[in-house]
């Protein structure tokens, strides 16, 4: 995994790099989530509204209200899809399951790319995804951090 | 895109109410963010729309007598009543990022108060052009203008209204009118006190709305303070407000100035209700012809100047509907005004209803 400023940019992500959104294929299926640079950005989450399982969103949609308490933003669809699971349950349990783990824990939504084909020419993966995250990180001056649990764990 | 700016300011002096979305649009910067303010009045005040005349819409001895200040603001639409039980909700944008058409406009405005007030229970819906309605009842209307470099849109969350004071306030010409329109109120306007039972709790209204803002625009909102020029400009803002010559006259741009009543010269004034609000019609009459002519109302029109221009165009014109339509139709054509609501056919009637009407004395 890369680390750039303290941000992590795993290589073996799929990224779209204008909506700040990550993506992890499993099977036919999607896994999207908020980059490193995207919930430092926003700041420790106060709330989260999730569409429900079963909705079709169009690419560049959002499917996630995201808030901190002095930012509130859309999580937008890297690409059209239809919501298959949502993490909602898991942010029940703890609202900073993104500022601790954006990566893992942390992810947001679980879909099913309806034209995937056609709007996948724009994520980034591998060393492309790296350079480009670093150059983007060096624009917005950025350092990432996250939240802790203060046991440590 | 780039965050919407939020400045939540909560209950503010009823002149700082009016006078702050004046501010912030006057101060617009190109590198100013798109803001939404969010703030009530501490106390109840009267406010009135750009294209009004105050003496014609309000009671203004009995605001004066309870302490009701009352305003202008630079934005058209009717006389109201305003107070705590309402967050007005204003919009200042630049114009890219707004639809230019104000039909469109209102309609991107309107969602999120719509579905704000849906999550909390209230089915409202959007009435075209620019009201909202619950079950046949208004909730609120909305306006619209250009303010400065900065395109304004605003409206409120109503969480409670006084319909009693509301119905006080207006100039009516009998006691019995103004029992007509209090019951009026009643019957076909609610709010979400009314309409729940209870008041929702401010906070977590306001914060649906932001977050449903972000969901029809698709753009973050950031939280954030107004910054030191958009305040001094709000202060001397408010000097002009709270003046007397900017409530007297009608409509910032026009000078109606003195009409006087020779022999062959007259004055009358005509109402007419347009589907996009009301249009008055004072005309001095020279020989048959427009000599001088002052519309007012709570119609919206844009831009800004465009009353005073076609007052000026229809001055010299002969007082019949082919003459007046036709300078209308060219006032249309020359100029890219709006006025959603109101058509050609709407100031040729409301003109021509003078006709009809016996000289003033």
């Amino acid at each position: 995994m890369a680390v750039y400023y303290g941000c992590d940019i795993p290589e073996d992500y799929y990224f779209d790099l204008d909506r700040d959104v990550w993506v992890r294929f499993e099977g036919d299926l999607a896994v999207l989530g908020m980059t490193d640079v995207a919930q430092t950005r926003g700041g420790k989450l106060v709330n989260l509204t999730f569409k429900k399982p079963g909705k079709v969103i169009a690419q560049g949609k959002n499917v996630v209200t995201v808030e901190s308490a002095k930012w509130v933003g859309p999580f937008p669809m890297p690409f059209s899809g239809e919501v298959v699971e949502t993490n909602e349950a898991g942010f029940k349990r703890d609202i900073l399951l993104l500022n601790k783990d954006p990566y893992g824990a942390g992810w947001l939504v679980k879909v099913r790319p309806t034209h995937l084909d056609a709007e996948h020419g724009h994520l980034l993966t591998g060393a492309a995804a790296v350079e480009a995250y670093k150059k983007k990180i060096d624009e917005l001056q950025v350092k990432c951090f996250r939240c802790v649990d203060e046991s440590g764990n | 895109m780039d965050p919407i700016r939020v400045l939540d300011i909560g209950l503010v002096s009823p002149l700082r109410s009016q006078a702050i979305y004046h501010g912030v649009a006057y101060a617009m910067k190109p590198d100013t963010p798109d803001t939404i303010i969010l703030v009530g009045p501490t106390d109840p005040y009267v406010c009135i729309g750009y294209h009004q005349e105050l003496e014609k819409e309000v009671d203004v001895d009995y605001c004066r007598a309870h302490g009701l200040p009352i305003f202008r603001r630079e934005v058209g639409g009717g006389a109201v009543y305003l107070d705590k039980g309402q967050v007005f909700t204003q919009w200042i944008f630049h114009r890219p990022n707004l639809p230019a058409s104000l039909e469109e406009r209102f309609t991107l405005y309107i969602k999120p108060l719509v579905d704000t007030y849906q999550r909390f229970g209230v089915p409202a819906n959007h009435r075209p052009i620019n009201d909202i309605h619950v079950q046949g009842k208004k909730i609120g209307g909305t306006g619209a203008a250009q303010i400065g470099e900065a395109e304004v849109v605003v409206g409120s969350l109503m969480f409670d209204f006084n319909f009693d004071l509301m119905a006080r306030v207006l100039k009516v010409s009998s006691e019995k009118m103004r029992d007509k329109i209090f019951q009026s109120l009643n019957e076909y306007m609610t709010t979400m006190t009314r309409h729940l039972g209870h008041t929702p709790d401010y906070e977590t209204v306001k914060r649906e709305y932001i977050r449903q803002v972000v969901e029809t625009l698709g753009r973050p909102a950031e939280y954030a303070d107004p910054t030191p020029e958009e305040i001094a400009v709000t202060e001397e803002l408010e000097a002009r407000f709270a003046s007397d010559e900017w409530l007297y006259q009608k409509g910032g741009l026009r000078q109606t100035g003195a009409v006087k009543i020779h022999a062959d010269v007259y004055l009358a004034e005509a109402a007419y209700k347009s589907p996009g609000g009301l249009i008055r019609a004072t005309a001095r009459l020279l020989e048959g012809r427009i000599d001088d002519l002052t519309l007012s109302g709570d119609f919206t029109l844009l831009p800004a100047f465009a009353v005073g221009a076609l007052e000026q165009a229809l001055r010299g014109v002969t007082l019949d509907a082919a003459p007046v339509r036709a300078k209308v139709i060219e006032f249309y054509r020359n100029l890219p005004v709006q006025s959603p609501g109101v058509g050609v056919e709407d100031w040729v009637n409301a003109v021509m209803a003078i006709k009809g009407q016996a000289p003033l004395q």
